[in-house]
């Protein structure tokens, strides 16, 4: 009787343990557990070597295919993937409980997405890219053209396959090593909004490109999407950490472009592989927080000369302020080394700016005198660099001013008015003699 | 011809006030010595605050207040103690001489307490 008994007890505690595998956290930040939307499972083989490199890199990968009715991202309030990649492009609807707003949800919850999209993506994708701060061109069939900047090919002709070498200048984002064969694309193009200050142009159209229907003669309208403003690949990172790529070419990620040879019209170079392996496996490495992430621990404050925090300053002291920036390398937190942090003392407008020193190990510090004005005062390090997730720490402290014994007793430029009162006391008292004693 | 009947009216004016006052008694003139060196001290005082500034007012208004309440307080040591002066005529003038010597001290205080 007590056999099937146990056999449930261990069941259910076997059930409990994916629960408690290991995944993104505060201290690790690179993503764990990776969820793979495809519209056609033949991906996972055309695809493969994007799908491997992955894999080695020691992410967990769970394909789906879009609308599998079993999809769910969360559970029980608790998401239960770190990263999702949308290589769907033609998929209405996707199945389970997943839409546009739980993707949203899933990117506002700070957890990290790529979207492919194609030449016949749906307006799941264009909607999921428009609330990321990305616009496909409106025209379903258009795609990008760029008759002096396509990749040579003996079979296609209508240079829709383009070889782009305009990278975002960023160490962190594509890694120190240059990217030097260009990237073969093939897809839409899409247009950045200037306003928005999150998203960026991860490789850019040149400057002869243009969006359009290929089989159909162009209008006498000029295209609405032309030159350097199309954006083929771009990243977003939003003020939570999560960051997302989206890429108007599925195929850039496929084998056949991985492995390519490509030549640029117009230049004699003949590259014998793509830029698309090495182009993709680093911002890959940058989405999923291998790189470039950032935190600021142990923001510290005190008096020259003493250790302990204060709670309150007081005007024209002279204090300390040191605070440490460590980045993560993918597997370990490394000092972060950079000469442009500054701190603010802060009071409605910054009274005191100053660019903190480093030591080389993640310590950065700085002294200041205290200004002559009381208030509460905010230390504040905003840090935004391109590339790296931002910071923005800050630590309240009041100033006091002066207390009543704090000045000094005998004030120099007052020093005739305390002779005068003297000397009218002693005169007072010359006077009495003189007065009382005459005769 | 007018301006020289001002000025000589001016002279003879003048010489009268200084006659006259040689006539005072002597205890009334020491007051007057003291009242002036009050008067002139003052004045040094706020001739130095328009140069330099009113930066410690506190000390700048004990300095000028004891002056002037010196002053005042010697004019009205003065009055009582005139023999001309009908008001005050049954005014033993030790009561005088005693009622100034404690407004004195009343006043050094508060300026010593004032002048920070």
């Amino acid at each position: 009787m007590a056999a099937p008994k146990f056999a449930f007890l261990l069941l259910n505690l076997i059930s409990i343990l994916p629960l408690l595998v290991s995944s993104f956290s505060v201290d690790r930040p690179t993503d764990r557990r990776i969820l793979v939307l495809l519209d056609d499972l033949s991906l996972k083989s055309s695809h493969s070597l994007f799908f491997s490199s992955l894999k080695s890199r020691g992410f967990d990968l769970d394909f789906k295919l879009a609308d599998d009715p079993a999809i769910a991202v969360k559970r029980y309030g608790q998401y239960m993937y770190d990263g999702l990649i949308l290589l769907s492009p033609s998929t209405e609807r996707f199945g389970g409980s997943l839409d546009v707003e739980g993707v949203l949800d899933f990117v506002d919850s700070g957890h990290d997405l790529i979207v492919a999209a194609d030449a016949n993506a749906s307006d799941l994708i264009r909607n999921i890219a428009a609330e990321c701060g990305v616009d496909f061109d409106e025209d379903p069939s258009a795609v990008v053209v760029d008759h002096s900047s396509y990749a040579v090919s003996e079979t296609e002709g209508d240079h829709t396959l383009i070889a782009a070498d305009d990278f975002i200048q960023s160490d962190v984002i594509l890694g120190n090593k240059k990217i030097e064969a260009p990237v073969l694309f093939k897809g839409i193009g899409h247009s950045l909004n200037p306003a928005n200050s999150m998203v960026l142009k991860a490789l850019s159209a040149s400057p002869s490109s243009y969006s359009t229907n290929p089989s159909s003669k162009l209008s006498s309208q000029p295209p609405s999407l032309y030159g350097t403003a199309i954006s083929l690949v771009s990243v977003v990172q939003a003020r939570n950490a999560a960051r997302i790529m989206i890429s108007g070419s599925l195929d850039m990620f496929s084998n056949r472009l991985f492995r390519a040879g490509v030549q640029k019209s117009g230049s004699l170079n003949k590259y014998e592989k793509s830029g698309n392996e090495q182009f993709i496996t680093e911002l890959s490495k940058w989405i999923f927080h291998e790189r470039g992430h950032l935190k600021a621990v142990n923001l510290r404050h005190n008096k020259v000369g003493e250790s302990e925090e204060p709670s309150m300053y007081r005007i024209n002291d002279d204090l300390e302020f040191s605070v440490e920036i460590f980045e993560w390398s993918g597997s370990s937190w490394v000092p972060h080394v950079s000469k442009d942090v500054q701190v603010q003392f802060y009071m409605m407008s910054p009274y005191v700016l100053k660019t903190l020193s480093t030591n080389g190990k993640g310590l950065y510090h700085t002294s200041f005198k205290v200004p002559d004005v009381y208030g509460v005062f905010q230390f504040k390090v905003e840090y935004q660099k391109l590339g790296y997730t931002s910071l923005s720490l800050s630590k309240q402290i009041p100033v006091r001013p002066f207390k009543h014994n704090e000045y000094e007793r005998f004030i120099t430029t007052a020093f005739p008015y305390y002779g005068a009162s003297f000397s009218m006391m002693a005169g007072f008292f010359i006077f009495s003699g003189v007065y009382l004693y005459n005769k | 011809m007018g301006r020289s009947a001002t000025t000589k009216d001016a002279h003879a004016l003048f010489h009268s006030l200084r006659s006259a006052y040689a006539a005072t008694p002597n205890n009334l003139k020491i007051i007057d010595l003291y009242i002036l060196f009050a008067v002139a001290t003052a004045v040094i005082q706020v001739a130095y605050m328009a140069i330099v500034g009113s930066f410690p007012f506190n000390s700048f208004l004990s300095g000028v207040l004891s002056c002037v309440g010196t002053a005042v307080l010697a004019v009205s040591l003065r009055i009582q103690v005139n023999k001309d002066n009908k008001e005050f005529k049954d005014l033993p003038p030790e009561r005088a001489f005693a009622d100034f010597v404690l407004c004195n001290l009343v006043l050094h205080l508060v300026i010593i307490n004032f002048l920070g």
